[in-house]
């Protein structure tokens, strides 16, 4: 079953086009990586989805059936821009929020207090938000986001300002809400965390979809044209040769982009002579690689 | 509507818990306990110190009269007007009177009244003290002089002193105020305040909490909460929960005041009896209200209130800081103030034609139509127009409002000019 479908979906504001032609499809059960540089078009896009806009043209359908304000009792939404109240306990706040999705206060303080000690913080329940740390309000902002336990949930840049603990604790809830049936719609310029965790992505560039589908099936389409490259020296010698498309230096290692027809034993010969080779491996490009190619050719 | 009841709850509990809401609401009362009570406190206090004045008649005939008509008591029982005769031959006046005004600049005596013997024809008689721009105080002293020679005139003349009094009594006006109900006897001044008070906490009301909303919109813009409420509620019912919820706390703060000033009343008497004070028959300024004028006054309240809140909660949506909103604020404040400005003019000419065409424009017509109703007893039809009219601009009002909320709130940045909110209205 298709979680969420959008057809022909656009948006302009004045002069402005945020979004044109947007088609793009979440099957349930997946994690699908929202992606495209600043300004793209992917706010826009999420506002539509949550019904806070609505689209000039097109159609957005949620669970097979058209778009109600009823069925956002089912999605959840994590903004990018975080928004609760300062002055407001948490667990008031988490219940006020609950019962914003139709669940029942009682019920909403018994999941609260379970979330909360998962994320071992069963002692701010009585404190005001605006008392905790950053990190630790982002946590109370996705327990909001998922305490009525949607079908379907939109993070946007959920592990900004957490720490490695919190990060994979997100993550692993992300992965159980996933095989219990939940999408997940995970917007976020952290590639590699796109490239663990999503099963699907759509890159949007100006307001279109420049590249989307199954993220193995994008990385296959690359097929194997990059070179991981682990060294000690002095890397200046890659400049020189002309069959290397485009370098990436990530300081420890290098990410080597090959022109076509290139075999990479060409460039280990011309590595070895220059740096000690610590390792060599063919790759597919990274998603950040991906990312860059596609947005740069546009 | 559950989500609504939810939007109303919450505005309503975080504003009636914080310590402002508890302290403006408690400080009220003891306001209103401090108007009503203190003036009488003053009045008693005031009314303790006996006067002792000193009186030189030349007529040989006066005094005893004198003495018996200022014969004022304070609220201790005692006499206001201690009086001392002096006799003084008409040549020494000079010199005891220059001895006794040092007299009462040393506070001996509190003033001197002096009798000339030709007061019968020239009607003069010369009063001197510290102070004399006591109004009350030389009415009573005038009225007992003038009663007192006026007798002795009359004696004089051979005339009969009843049937002469008889004759010439005075005649008193007493005022009705016709009401739906029949006549009622009512005191003018006491309506005057009555529509005062009740009109300025209109006024009052209408800016507080028409604040109170601008705040609540701005707060959840600038926390960027709006986001995600409006991802869970429609922006109508938002507004709408954001408008009933501080209205709510509004009327509870009402209520807990109206009841505080009735039993404050109530107990008048016992709490002037705290201060030492024999309440009976005492007259508080208390006022008598009217079941009607309040029945009004809760209907212009919330009419006028959710008239101006829904504009406020537009503007709190235009802008994105309070200082912002200081600006686009003035013009509905300065629809307020008109109304006041114009209380008094209304309260005295209720009828004309200014005052009826006043009270049933909108903006205007909480204030003027309900002083109207206070003041003076308004044709029903008038009343149900003016109402009706308000009704239909308030409902006009919401739907432009909405359409402004509903765009404005997740508008960040440069605040919108009349175009742009003019493009909003005919977008959404």
């Amino acid at each position: 079953m298709q979680a969420l479908l959008l057809d022909h979906v656009q948006k302009s504001f004045g002069q402005v086009q945020a979004v044109k032609d947007l088609s793009l499809s979440i099957e349930a059960g997946t994690i699908f990586g929202l992606l495209g540089p600043n300004g793209a078009g992917k706010t826009t896009t999420i506002r539509m989805i949550m019904q806070i806009i609505m689209p000039d043209a097109g159609e957005i359908r949620l669970f097979g059936q058209p778009n109600s304000p009823e069925q956002l009792e089912k999605v959840g939404y994590l903004p990018e821009e975080r928004g609760l109240y300062g002055k407001m306990k948490v667990g008031d706040q988490i219940i006020f929020f609950a019962e914003l999705k139709n669940v029942p206060a009682k019920e909403a303080e018994k999941r609260a207090r379970q979330w909360l000690q998962r994320f071992q913080m069963d002692s701010v329940w009585d404190k005001k938000l605006e008392e905790l740390s950053k990190g630790n309000q982002q946590k109370i902002q996705f327990i909001v986001s998922i305490l009525h336990e949607p079908q379907l949930v939109i993070l946007d840049e959920p592990f900004t300002g957490l720490d490695p603990v919190n990060t994979q604790l997100i993550k692993d809830i992300m992965l159980e809400m996933k095989s219990s049936g939940c999408s997940i719609i995970f917007s976020t310029h952290q590639m590699d965390q796109v490239e663990r965790l999503c099963d699907a992505i759509c890159l949007i560039n100006r307001g279109e979809a420049v590249l989307q589908g199954d993220l193995r099936e994008i990385k296959r389409r690359y097929g194997r044209d990059t070179v991981i490259l682990e060294y000690e020296g002095d890397n200046h010698f890659l400049d020189r040769l002309d069959f290397v498309k485009k370098v990436n230096d990530f300081g420890n290692y290098v990410e080597v982009h090959l022109t076509d027809g290139t075999h990479a034993q060409d460039l280990l010969k011309a590595a070895v002579q220059q740096v000690e080779v610590l390792k060599f491996e063919l790759v597919e490009p990274s998603l950040n690689e991906i990312f860059i190619r596609t947005v740069t050719e546009e | 509507m559950k989500k609504l009841i939810t939007i109303i709850k919450r505005e309503y509990l975080t504003r009636v818990r914080t310590k402002g809401f508890i302290i403006g609401t408690i400080l009220m009362p003891v306001f209103i306990l401090g108007i009503s009570i203190v003036p009488a406190l003053v009045t008693v206090i005031t009314s303790e110190e006996q006067k002792t004045i000193a009186v030189i008649d030349f007529t040989q005939k006066a005094y005893e009269g004198l003495q018996r008509e200022l014969d004022q008591t304070n609220d201790a029982g005692q006499r206001i007007y201690l009086l001392k005769r002096l006799i003084v031959k008409p040549e020494n006046l000079e010199p005891v009177k220059q001895e006794l005004i040092k007299e009462v600049d040393q506070e001996k005596f509190f003033g001197i009244l002096i009798i000339p013997p030709d007061v019968f024809e020239t009607n003069r008689v010369e009063y001197y003290a510290k102070n004399v721009s006591n109004f009350r105080q030389n009415q009573q002293i005038q009225d007992a002089v003038s009663r007192v020679i006026r007798e002795i005139r009359i004696r004089q003349a051979g005339l009969d002193q009843e049937l002469v009094e008889s004759i010439t009594r005075e005649v008193n006006l007493t005022t009705f105020k016709i009401g739906p109900g029949g006549e009622k006897k009512e005191e003018r001044g006491q309506t005057f305040i009555v529509a005062y008070i009740l009109v300025f906490f209109l006024y009052m009301a209408m800016i507080l909490y028409g604040n109170f909303v601008l705040r609540a919109v701005i707060e959840d813009k600038s926390s960027r909460v709006v986001e995600l409420l409006v991802s869970s509620i429609d922006p109508f019912k938002l507004m709408a929960g954001k408008i009933f919820g501080v209205g709510a706390v509004g009327l509870t703060q009402f209520i807990i005041w109206a009841l505080a000033a009735a039993l404050i009343m109530v107990y008048s008497g016992a709490l002037l009896g705290l201060f030492g004070v024999d309440p009976t028959g005492k007259n508080l300024p208390i006022l008598e209200l009217d079941m009607t004028i309040l029945v009004y006054f809760v209907v212009f309240f919330v009419l006028g209130y959710i008239l101006y809140a829904t504009l406020y909660a537009a503007i709190g949506a235009m802008v994105n800081s309070e200082q912002e909103a200081q600006q686009l604020i003035s013009p509905l404040i300065l629809l307020l103030v008109i109304p006041m400005i114009m209380i008094a003019y209304i309260i005295g000419n209720p009828h004309t034609p200014t005052s009826i065409a006043f009270s049933m424009i909108p903006f205007f017509s909480p204030m003027i139509m309900f002083t109207r109703i206070v003041v003076d007893v308004p044709p029903t039809i008038e009343i149900l127009v003016s109402i009706g009219i308000l009704i239909a601009s308030i409902l006009l009002l919401i739907y432009l409002s909405a359409k402004i909320f509903r765009v404005g709130i997740l508008m960040y940045g440069k605040r919108p000019t009349l175009p742009e909110v003019m493009r909003w209205i005919r977008q959404s």
